[in-house]
């Protein structure tokens, strides 16, 4: 079977700006990609141009074998496009914007009627179906937004940035819907400003920065290119030049640096079981007052890879 | 398993949405449905209320009763088709109603003389065009007193004179004298038959642009970029956002065509002009309203900016009051814009015996500026919606 996508040295220039430089990934069937980036780093421009929105300079798409650039119609109509701003009539109800989009991909009338039904009943608005859109809180437009694009059953969902603004208890509906859309076989390509989402939601993600793609692999993958140490942020008081000295030496510590007048940190494999060993060490010189432990993830890994942080 | 498909019919998809949008907006619908009416009835009124494509022009006469020419004048003006003798007591009523509009000319003729006196403005077309016809009856008078001079000089007895110039008279009957502007033919015509093809105009066009705002909320939405994202031809997408705006243009003129008819008594003419006019006038409406559409950036503005567009081409093409009010400079100013253009196709066609022949130029200029609108308005469009988020 093949790939739900496949593009290739993706490049896409505006006048002078180089947006998207050269990238390629592969989305495997039933297989769900998170896409990372700061803003500006061509996420945007990407999910453009792999939905066909967006004609690229060079390079090549394919959706489910077709050719994005040869076939746009048969790729696109195995492509399910989630904007990320709410893309539906607000006068029109819940039912009548998902006809809309289902007569758009050539539903027939029978079949359309059921498949309304059926990504009602998913996204949970059977019941509001008959109201109108520009009526319903934002989590529900956010709902109502992801069944317009599940109408004719996509090989491939493009989900861009599916829960800003929107409060955690619908951002958790959100999330289960995408859930089970996975389980059920759906590839996904997935952007947000949410870490925990694409560490939740996706099995392999790339991180994209400056228009290039820098990482891409399984969240073990991209954190254990920090290595497996832990930082650990300790506050202490007294001698602290002296207490970093007498940490360094303390086996399985990488780096003791003072990051300000009472706090160091310290680079260390296994530091939950080196607590005891960091305390005699430091006795003397300083006393330890508070511990802070954080275990490599994929925010540090993105920090590690783009400097700078996902919400910059 | 996918769901059972049939070939996309994106234009169909569109058309109905946004109509279903159209016909949830209250505001539009009420000045759709009911305002077109309601200025064509009131202002109807004031012009007079004739429906039967008005060419019958008010005369106002002051006449003794028992004066022979006074009579003779009386009864030529009355056995004129395009004239409406409306008797006044005083010279000062007439003079005040040929003021006030009220009358297209005034006669007065003193008793016992021969020399009427014409009360008319310059400026007032009707006055023209009626000053025209009451030539014509005057002169019909003229000859005959003439006649009968003539043969009283020659020697016949007075009752000798009338029998001849009676007898000139049937001869005569079969000849058809006309006013010299063919007046009745080459005027506006009165009441509702003018105030329905006025509104006609200014309310698909002022209605066309306010629909403009809809177009901007959909490119704001982002609904164009995601009905792209579908398996649609860009091109397909805009033809249906078109087609749109052109169903409610025409489905405003046909409202006001029919209810018209039905209320106001209106003859709009030959069926076939008034609906290749009236088509062509849609297109233009179709193209301004999806210029605006695209142009602007939010969804306030666009009936902020169109309709008070299409009230002053509207003033400029003669759809607020009678083309004559206006003046030659205005007058020939509105020929810069469709509306004029409008007025002058769907008001000769509601003359007797004018067809689809007789308004070729002004459909012509029409679909040259819907053609030229269109195209502007689509580029522009495309681009707008493929950048716009």
């Amino acid at each position: 079977m093949t790939d739900a996508l496949v593009c290739q040295d993706l490049t896409k220039r505006f006048d002078h700006h180089l947006a998207v430089d050269s990238i390629s990934l592969t989305i495997a069937r039933g297989e769900a990609y998170g896409l990372l980036g700061p803003n500006g780093a061509g996420k945007t421009t990407t999910i453009s141009m792999l939905s066909g929105l967006l004609r690229p300079d060079a390079g090549s798409v394919h959706v489910a074998g077709h050719a994005l650039a040869q076939d746009p119609r048969a790729a696109k109509a195995r492509i399910g496009y989630v904007p990320q701003e709410i893309a539906l009539y607000p006068e029109l109800t819940g039912r009548e914007n998902l006809r809309y989009f289902g007569r758009l991909y050539g539903l027939a009338r029978r079949a359309l009627q059921y498949r309304i039904a059926e990504v009602l009943d998913l996204v949970g608005l059977t019941g509001r179906a008959d109201d109108k859109v520009g009526d319903y809180s934002g989590g529900m437009q956010r709902r109502i937004n992801i069944g317009a694009a599940l109408l004719h059953e996509p090989t491939l969902l493009i989900l861009d940035e599916p829960t800003v603004g929107v409060d955690p208890q619908s951002r958790n509906a959100i999330l289960e819907g995408v859930d089970e859309l996975v389980a059920g076989g759906m590839s996904l390509l997935y952007t947000s400003h949410y870490m925990e989402e694409v560490e939740r939601v996706c099995q392999r993600v790339g991180i994209i920065d400056k228009g290039r793609l820098v990482a891409e692999g399984t969240k073990r993958e991209l954190v254990s290119r920090l290595g497996t140490s832990d930082r650990v942020e300790l506050v202490l008081d007294g001698d602290l030049t002296a207490a970093a000295d007498k940490l360094r030496a303390v086996a399985g510590v990488t780096e003791a640096v003072p990051t300000g007048t009472s706090s160091l940190r310290l680079l260390a494999e296994g530091s939950r079981h080196l607590l005891p060993t960091f305390i005699g060490a430091v006795e003397g010189v300083a006393t330890i007052t508070g511990v802070e432990i954080t275990e490599p993830d994929l925010e540090a890994a993105f920090l590690h890879l783009t400097g700078s942080t996902l919400r910059d | 398993m996918s769901p059972s498909r049939r070939r996309p019919r994106p234009i169909l998809a569109l058309v109905a949405a946004n109509l279903r949008r159209q016909a949830r907006d209250r505001t539009g619908l009420f000045f759709m449905l009911v305002m077109p009416f309601v200025t064509i009835a009131f202002v109807g009124l004031a012009l007079g209320g004739g429906s039967d494509g008005g060419t019958r022009l008010p005369v106002g006469v002051v006449a003794g009763n028992d004066d022979p020419v006074a009579a003779a004048v009386l009864e030529e003006l009355a056995a004129s088709p395009n004239l409406d003798v409306e008797r006044r007591d005083t010279e000062e009523e007439v003079r005040a109603g040929v003021r006030e509009g009220r009358l297209a000319v005034g006669l007065l003729i003193p008793p016992g003389s021969t020399e009427l006196e014409l009360v008319m403005t310059q400026t007032n077309g009707t006055g023209m065009a009626a000053r025209g016809a009451v030539d014509v009856a005057v002169g019909r008078v003229s000859a005959v007193l003439e006649a009968t001079r003539a043969a009283e000089a020659a020697g016949a007895t007075p009752e000798e004179a009338a029998a001849s110039v009676r007898a000139a008279r049937e001869d005569l009957a079969g000849v058809e004298a006309r006013a010299p502007d063919d007046a009745g033919q080459g005027t506006d015509p009165r009441g509702f038959a003018y105030t329905a093809p006025a509104n006609l105009v200014l309310f698909t066009f002022i209605n066309s642009m306010a629909v403009a705002a809809a177009l901007v909320e959909t490119r704001r939405l982002g609904m164009v970029r995601r009905s792209l994202a579908a398996p649609v031809r860009p091109s397909t997408v805009l033809a249906g956002e078109a087609l749109s705006r052109l169903v409610v243009a025409v489905g405003q003129a046909l409202l006001i065509i029919v209810v018209s008819a039905l209320m106001f008594d209106v003859s709009w003419g030959d069926p076939l002009g008034v609906a290749v006019v009236v088509g062509a006038f849609c297109l233009v409406a179709t193209g301004a309203a999806m210029l605006v559409g695209s142009l602007v950036r939010s969804p306030s503005q666009a009936p902020a900016i169109g309709p008070p567009v299409g009230i002053v081409l509207g003033m400029l093409g003669g759809c607020l009051w009678p083309r004559e009010v206006a003046g030659e400079t205005l007058t020939t100013v509105g020929y810069l814009f469709p509306h004029a253009w409008a007025m002058d196709g769907l008001l000769t066609l509601a003359r007797p015996g004018q067809g689809a022949g007789e308004v070729l130029v002004e459909t012509a200029v029409l679909l040259g500026m819907a053609a030229v609108l269109l195209v502007v308005s689509l580029v522009v469009f495309r681009r707008r919606a493929m950048t716009m988020r």
